[in-house]
């Protein structure tokens, strides 16, 4: 039995992953227009809730909704009391969210100690041509899918408008009389809130330590910045590709080559389209 | 990003929130660190406290600080009572060089332990040689530590080690092996030097047992691609994977190779899945067998600690990063008594000729300075254990 269908099923589910970050980091820059460091943190939270709900008998996906609900409440608090007033100077902000990422490491080492703790996945299903289909896999596939569809579905539609305009030109926005400084705080909360959702989707795939959040948060800023922010198609698609790619190489060349790989990649794609690969005509300044 | 200019300046609240931010992240650690007395011996405790080995780290400590209590309890050294000045290393070298040297000249230590990190423990090396100092290393593996000694004894004279050589770690888990009748193994690591050096090392111990491996992988630390490891490992046809990472993403693995793989046995080298709490977590599909430098049950001396240790902190030792500072602090205080003297040169000389009681048995040093780990009489045996539904049970050495 070749084991390619087990590759690029797991490739796509990593991918899936990718883009469960992705998602609110590209909804961060676009419409708040920061580099948030702390979004790590965020997807650390995430799990750690999920393991607070396991050790209380709700396991499963059903612990993204108070992850998202706690880390909204955080990122609406810090997106009012600091990222709002500190983003006209341009080095505060990724040294504050820093900050932020490297105090909540420390909050959740005195929580719930340095060590390792973990949430049991589940037995995976079997699938055709004998593929585990890995339940956490699949569910944070689907969710990617789900909420970047839903992201997309927003951005097109009335309720989506605030974003749109306050991302393209906020003087605009706050002329026809939008709270643009209410739009930014509550875009900050929810794409926090999609990071926990993420953590806690994802907490069964692994060890949960309070320094979990940072590979996924320099995933995350790699798509975005090579998708560019403006499509939301475009960072999901990019995410199951980087995804894919990376378990390819890993399995055909070596582990330590995918990550090589990977980077190679983006360096081509970003050398070919500096300002991301999708952008529209006339938007950008 | 957008560089316009805003009206809305920083609030005096955020500004002292933030100030608070930072300097709360200075001060966390140095809590840790307050735990000095008045004319107490000092030994001076490198380890990473915080960062992606903070749990390790954690367990260093508390079991150094246990095993400085035990020795108060036994009447301290030379009349005075033992302290623990703990330092945090962050994983990093250049920290652990400058913490080493702030521990021997302003906090007055007359003895390192550490540091965590082979690379750490290298850089710290320098310093204990450099101002003379007794350093015991606990866990770091790598053969450059002891390769120093022996090339270059009288400058790294003070140095000695209580945990097992690469080599010796290798012939530990080979000899585990055949006792188990696996002819073929897979070996999964990190891509990080010691790790690379374990692999090489139990190829070449393994094939004097007979026993040869079907897999090697490494896994890059920025970015572990766990799951095509695991279905090339899998895909092998082992009959064990050995998982040479004793961090958390061994159990991240781990989890991995058990979805593809239910029922394939995994030997770990100890670290974190010598925790019983994430043990529980893991499918019981197939043994996971784990190495630790002792266990409860082992002996009498491993069941007290095991059992004070959990009294104390709550949760049972993993048998390696905690056990072997433990022993690290134990060593080094039977030395200081055997000595009668607090003094490096007689130091030396008691742990070269000496042999010392501690939980993983009876320490000797060879002429490198590193205890004597392995299969011959006298040697520390080490132990492996197997996780079961109501705990672990030890399954080697045979008894």
């Amino acid at each position: 039995m070749s084991p390619l269908p087990q590759i690029l099923l797991d490739g796509l589910f990593a991918g899936g992953a990718y883009a469960l970050m992705a998602a609110g980091m590209a909804l961060i820059l676009g419409v708040v227009k920061v580099i948030n460091l702390s979004h790590g943190a965020f997807f650390s939270l995430g799990a750690y809730v999920a393991y607070a709900m396991a050790a209380r008998g709700v396991a499963g996906p059903a612990a993204a909704v108070p992850a998202a609900a706690i880390a909204f409440a955080f990122g609406v608090f810090l997106g009012k009391s600091f990222v709002n007033p500190a983003r006209s100077h341009p080095f505060a902000l990724p040294v504050g969210t820093l900050a932020c990422a490297l105090l909540f490491e420390q909050a959740a080492q005195l929580a719930w100690g340095p060590h390792p703790l973990a949430v049991d996945g589940g037995v995976p299903w079997a699938g055709p041509l004998g593929v585990a289909v890995r339940r956490w896999g699949a569910v944070a596939f689907l969710a990617s899918a789900a909420l970047l569809g839903g992201l997309k579905l927003l951005l097109s539609s009335r309720p989506g408008l605030p974003l749109k305009l306050v991302a393209e030109d906020e003087e605009i926005a706050a002329s026809v009389g939008m709270d643009v400084e209410a739009v930014r705080y509550l875009t900050f909360g929810g794409a926090c809130a999609m990071a926990a959702a993420a953590g806690a989707l994802l907490a069964p795939a692994g060890a949960i330590t309070p320094t979990m959040g940072r590979l996924p948060l320099v995933l995350s800023l790699i798509v975005v910045i090579v998708a560019g922010m403006e499509s939301v198609g475009a960072v999901f698609l990019l995410s199951i590709a980087l995804g894919i790619l990376g378990n390819v190489c890993a399995f055909y060349l070596s582990p330590q080559w995918s990550y090589v790989a990977l980077l190679c990649v983006v360096a081509l794609l970003l050398a070919a389209r500096p300002a991301g690969i999708v952008t529209v005509a006339g938007r950008r300044d | 990003m957008d560089t316009r200019s805003h009206d809305k300046t920083l609030s005096p609240v955020s500004i002292i929130g933030s100030a608070a931010l930072f300097l709360s992240l200075f001060l966390l650690p140095l809590d840790l660190a307050a735990e000095t007395q008045g004319k107490s011996v000092k030994i001076g405790v490198l380890a990473p406290l915080s960062g992606p080995y903070a749990g390790g780290g954690t367990s260093f400590v508390q079991a150094a600080t246990l095993a400085a209590e035990q020795a108060n309890a036994e009447g301290g050294v030379l009349g005075r009572p033992v302290s623990v000045v703990v330092a945090d290393t962050q994983g990093r070298v250049d920290v652990a060089k400058s913490e080493a040297l702030r521990l021997i000249s302003r906090e007055k230590a007359t003895a390192l332990v550490g540091a965590y990190l082979s690379e750490e423990t290298v850089g710290v090396m320098e310093v204990a040689a450099a101002h003379r100092k007794v350093l015991i290393v606990p866990v770091a593996a790598t053969a450059e530590i002891t390769d120093r000694v022996r090339g270059e004894y009288a400058r790294y004279r003070y140095v000695f080690r209580v945990g097992y050589s690469i080599p010796q770690w290798a012939e530990l888990v080979a000899a585990f092996l055949s006792s188990r009748s696996v002819r073929r193994y897979a070996f999964v690591g990190a891509g990080i030097r010691w790790n690379r050096e374990l692999g090489e090392t139990l190829e070449r111990a393994a094939s004097r047992a007979g026993i040869s491996p079907t897999y090697a992988a490494f896994y890059s630390p920025a970015n572990p691609a766990f799951d095509p490891v695991a279905v090339a490992a899998a895909g092998s046809a082992p009959d064990i994977v050995v998982l040479g990472d004793p961090g958390r993403n061994s159990v991240s693995f781990l989890k991995r190779l058990r979805e593809v793989a239910p029922a394939l046995p995994a030997f770990s080298i100890g670290g974190a899945l010598g925790d019983a709490r994430l043990a529980a977590s893991l499918p019981r599909t197939a043994p996971v067998y784990v190495q630790a430098a002792a266990w409860r049950g082992g002996s009498l001396r491993a069941s007290e600690y095991s059992e004070r240790y959990e009294r104390r902190y709550g949760t049972p030792p993993v048998g390696y990063s905690d056990t072997l500072p433990y022993d690290a602090v134990t060593v080094l205080v039977a030395a200081w008594r055997k000595a009668g003297s607090l003094d490096a040169a007689p130091v030396v000389a008691a742990l070269e000729k000496g042999a010392f009681d501690g939980v993983s048995g009876t320490y000797r040093f060879d002429e490198s300075h590193q205890a004597r780990w392995g299969a011959k009489a006298g040697d520390l045996r080490g132990t492996v254990v197997q996780w079961e539904r109501d705990g672990a049970r030890i399954v080697f050495p045979p008894r």
